[in-house]
């Protein structure tokens, strides 16, 4: 079974909601796409329908958050990143307010919807806004997880959301969670991305080549643990469904100075475009079977089998 | 009853236009001080600034206030300077590096400004954001630019706080008839907002006009709205850019935002005298 990881957030509030009547949801009319309508059923007097606003949706948070109220804010990824990041570093990174951002159909998949929904540079922006914290969760119990860790700090936060549906990863959910058992030869990735390095190392793993997968959820503040994992590594590769400028390869090579052997993502220069996950992955390189080539190449392994 | 009310508003007036008097003083030697800044934009909202803090807005009250148009900092310093709501020795550090009165407002640094404003067009969303969370409890007043409605997200508030019927949000257009330069320059329009009264209307609000710089009108209008029934209320506020000084009001495209000589400045300084 799979879950939205957005609509995995709205149950996680649904619940919260009972004990604390400060938790609002204002959505940017996109609740029927990621489950906002069961909050808006649960709670209906601290649900918001702003219209299709996301300035003002974002701004008006703000001013929520500034009288008490602990507002989430709802939208597709791309049009919180894009058409409200003035708001967003105006009116709450800069004044510190504890809203909660939840960017639903991030990343590369977009399906139909195509280029103008896609959202492939989000973690670039969020990353480099003072005092975010950003979070990539990969399956229902990380998502759970990561709003909990929101609900907690009371900062400004985003939270990414594919809209790929995800099935439920193994590992307990964490900051960082090993996938598989942990090894010397590594694929970092986190979101959505997690669920491509599983197939990578089951397809590697059909070659003979044994690699464990590392998910990590939380981007901003980066784990701190992960330094010393990648610095114990002997091989490591980052997969991601993010433009490698200012994503997950990036904030690693900060926080380790190194670089992995291999990195896998959307190309920069790409636009976007319509089309099936399988199929925009295929486009993209970013299917398992023409990652794990690159990787046993960029890992020497060319030799085995 | 009313004789008692027209005391009251007599003596509130009285005691607002003094008031102002002296915040467009402090504003002055604060913006000179610091080198350059908005003189136009600073000085043509203190009225409203001034008559608002005198009778409708308690230092610890619920109310809020927002200086949405945030480049008339200095004429909101001078305001809450004036009535000790911030202390008078900071304005020597207005602008300032660590300076708790920013080059625009900032409420991290400063406890009396209810919230970060600088970046146009956001300030009406946030007041609308607060009045929801305060309704039943404290209204939300903010103050706009005539300039800044060219902001799509001031209609996108507007057309929100409409819908949620939020009685307890009053913006105020300073409507100083300028902006920094294009539309005196580039185009034929005479003024930053065309109609804007019924603008205001057609998004829902009950709109009504004052002049800005009249104590006894904008005490009465803000009293009417302050009554806040059935939806949100706009006043457009008719003022001057540069109010208070010949030389400003003279020539408001130079004091948008310039610098003064100091001859200028002692001619100034004797005018607010």
């Amino acid at each position: 079974m799979t879950v939205r990881l957005a609509a995995a957030c709205v149950r996680k509030l649904i619940a919260a909601a009972a004990c604390d009547p400060k938790l609002w949801v204002l959505d940017g009319d996109l609740a029927d796409s990621y489950a906002g309508t069961e909050f808006a059923e649960q709670w209906p007097e601290r649900f918001v329908m702003a219209g299709i606003a996301e300035q003002n949706m974002v701004s008006m948070a703000a001013g929520m958050a500034a009288c008490g109220l602990k507002p989430w804010v709802f939208s597709f990824a791309a049009f919180l990143a894009y058409r409200a990041a003035d708001q967003i570093r105006v009116s709450l990174a800069q004044t510190r307010m504890p809203v909660a951002l939840v960017g639903s159909h991030a990343g590369g998949c977009g399906g139909r919807n195509g280029k103008t929904h896609q959202c492939v540079g989000d973690l670039a922006l969020f990353g480099a806004l003072p005092g975010m914290h950003v979070w990539t969760p990969c399956d229902a119990a990380d998502t759970a997880f990561a709003t909990e860790a929101i609900l907690r700090t009371a900062r400004p936060s985003y939270l990414r959301a594919p809209r790929e549906g995800c099935p439920d990863l193994p590992g307990a959910p964490g900051s960082l969670r090993w996938l598989s058992e942990p090894s010397s030869n590594i694929i970092v990735a986190n979101g959505l991305a997690a669920h491509w390095a599983l197939e990578v190392r089951d397809e590697l793993a059909r070659r003979g080549v044994a690699v464990s997968v590392l998910h990590v959820a939380q981007f901003v503040p980066i784990p701190s643990a992960l330094a010393a994992v990648i610095a114990e590594a002997r091989r490591w590769f980052v997969i991601e469904d993010h433009v490698r400028h200012g994503g997950l390869t990036d904030i690693l090579a900060q926080a380790t100075h190194q670089l992995p052997h291999a990195w896998f993502g959307w190309p920069a220069a790409w636009t976007g475009g319509s089309g099936d996950a399988c199929g925009l992955r295929a486009l993209c390189g970013l299917d398992a079977t023409t990652i794990a080539n690159s990787i046993m190449r960029a890992g020497h392994w060319d030799h085995v089998r | 009853m009313s004789a008692v009310i027209s005391d009251e508003r007599a003596c509130a007036v009285r005691s607002s236009t003094a008031r102002a008097r002296v915040a467009r003083r402090l504003t002055v030697e604060m913006i000179h001080r610091s080198g350059e800044g908005h003189y136009g934009g600073s000085l043509s909202p203190i009225d409203i600034l001034a008559v608002l803090y005198e009778s409708f807005v308690a230092p610890n009250g619920m109310d809020r206030v927002i200086l949405s148009k945030g480049h008339g900092a200095p004429g909101y310093y001078g305001v809450l300077a004036e009535r000790g709501m911030v202390a008078l020795e900071s304005l020597a550090d207005y602008g300032r590096v660590g300076a708790a009165l920013q080059g625009h407002p900032d409420m991290t640094t400063e406890p009396a400004i209810h919230f970060s404003t600088g970046s146009l067009g956001q300030g009406l969303s946030v007041g609308l954001g607060m009045a929801l969370a305060l309704r039943g409890r404290g209204r939300v007043w903010v103050i706009l630019g005539d300039g800044e409605c060219q902001e799509g997200q001031v209609w996108e508030a507007a057309m929100l706080a409409e819908r949620l019927r939020l009685s307890n949000l009053i913006a105020i257009v300073d409507a100083n008839k300028y902006q920094e330069w294009g539309f005196r320059h580039n185009c034929r329009a005479t003024t930053p907002l065309r109609a804007a009264i019924e603008k205001w209307r057609a998004f829902g609000w009950h709109a009504a006009e004052v002049d800005g710089h009249d104590h006894d009108q904008l005490w009465s209008a803000f009293t009417q709205v302050s009554i806040g029934e059935n939806g949100p209320a706009v006043l457009i506020a008719n003022t001057i850019k540069g109010k208070g000084a010949a030389l400003f009001e003279s020539d408001p495209d130079r004091f948008h935002c310039t610098a003064l000589t100091d001859e200028e400045y002692r001619t100034v300084l004797e005018e607010l005298r």
